[in-house]
């Protein structure tokens, strides 16, 4: 699985047709120079809700499910993020606390970059930083998607109920 | 981060770029300033007053995602994206807004690498708070724990949060707080009732004063 997985960006062949993945030369080599790669086996976590945000994951290979949960130790799952992905966006730009659990699906391997070092490459590279825009758009997308089911798809289903 | 000047320190050359763009427009309360489902014809910047976000289900129940405070960007994401608006945006006082095309928007995003990253942040609010709705409605477990929550979260806004009596205006209708916590009006009339007569909270006009925040809070946290 690692074999396809080159140590530069530049040199990736998953690369193509991945948003944050596809940036122009210089970029990639900039990223390469903040970036750790690490492997994660499946079942852990990359990060936890309410931990202090100090990076961002980029998604190499495998998935990661992203998760809420309640104090009673009820889930929600918010995605399924899969190659390509960048994780915990939000919060490290926001500089706010992870708003969710990310753990592996299967062993992956992802990127990690401290969120001091993404600020300034995003500063330093304007075409990242619309990527990173077009990716939190998408991220938002979602969400909101995740809103009208957990929202209102419910009620419909209890309404749906009371009829019957 | 306040985003209440989210495109008013920008360095001199990105304000007059974006002075260029901008058309200032003032709408009466009530006012529809796009609807969900359709193309994105650019961004909202709110300058003044309140907005009311919202989704609709295909019945017609409607669900409060937010009201947008002044210093809100609007139609962002889709404008972004270039899928249509996800929300409804409309205005509950009178509001002073400035639009942009979305042509001329994504073009000064290219042109403004710091107007680029400021829409990064705003993004990603954006994002934490749609997660904390998600959060809200998925995971609470009454109507009573979901009121709770909000009250306590309005009530921690303009430094009433250290007082041991906040106050906050109730600037929404029961129905209007029943579609932000996803449920019925009825159920926030019983609620507030409720709440009264165990002296958790007092009503004074529009004005509602926490009395017992501490119950309040834990009815926030189980039941």
């Amino acid at each position: 699985m690692a074999s396809v997985l080159e140590a530069r960006c530049g040199e990736c062949v998953l690369r193509s047709g991945r948003v944050f993945c596809d940036l122009p030369a210089e970029a990639l080599e900039a990223f390469d120079g903040i970036k750790t790669v690490a492997l994660f086996p499946r079942a852990s976590a990359l990060f936890r809700e309410g931990n202090v945000a100090n990076g961002v994951f980029v998604i190499c290979q495998g998935r990661i499910k992203l998760f809420l949960s309640s104090e009673s130790g009820k889930r929600l799952t918010l995605k399924i993020a899969g190659p390509g992905e960048v994780l915990g966006l939000s919060a490290a730009l926001s500089g706010t606390p992870y708003e969710a659990t990310a753990e592996a699906l299967e062993d992956a391997t992802v990127a990690c970059v401290k969120r001091g070092d993404l600020v300034r490459f995003l500063r330093d590279h304007r075409e990242a930083c619309l990527r990173v825009v077009d990716l939190l758009s998408g991220d938002l997308h979602t969400a909101y998607g995740r809103v009208c089911s957990v929202g209102l798809g419910r009620s419909r289903r209890l309404r749906a109920l009371r009829i019957q | 981060m306040r985003a209440e000047h989210i495109f008013c320190d920008l360095p001199a050359s990105a304000l007059q770029a974006f002075e260029n763009i901008k058309y200032a427009t003032a709408y009466p309360k009530g006012a529809v300033l796009f609807v969900e489902g359709q193309a994105p014809r650019g961004i909202f910047v709110l300058c003044k007053g309140r907005v009311k976000l919202s989704i609709c289900a295909t019945d017609g129940k409607t669900l409060i995602v937010k009201i947008a405070e002044p210093g809100e960007v609007l139609g962002l994401s889709a404008s972004v994206s270039g899928k249509p608006y996800e929300l409804t945006a409309e205005t509950i006082d009178p509001c002073q807004v400035n639009f942009v095309k979305r042509e001329d928007f994504l073009r000064f995003l290219k042109d403004h690498s710091d107007a680029c990253f400021k829409v990064a942040e705003q993004l990603s609010e954006k994002y934490n708070n749609a997660c904390h709705e998600v959060r809200s409605l998925g995971l609470s477990h009454s109507a009573g724990e979901k009121l709770a929550k909000l009250l306590l979260e309005w009530s921690s806004k303009n430094g009433e949060a250290t007082k041991q009596e906040p106050r906050l205006k109730l600037a929404l209708t029961h129905e209007e707080i029943a579609q932000m916590i996803g449920t019925s009006r009825e159920t926030v009339t019983r609620l507030f009732a409720d709440l009264k007569k165990r002296q958790i909270v007092q009503a004074k006009g529009s004005t509602l004063v926490i009395r017992n925040k501490a119950a309040l809070e834990i009815m926030a946290t189980n039941s």
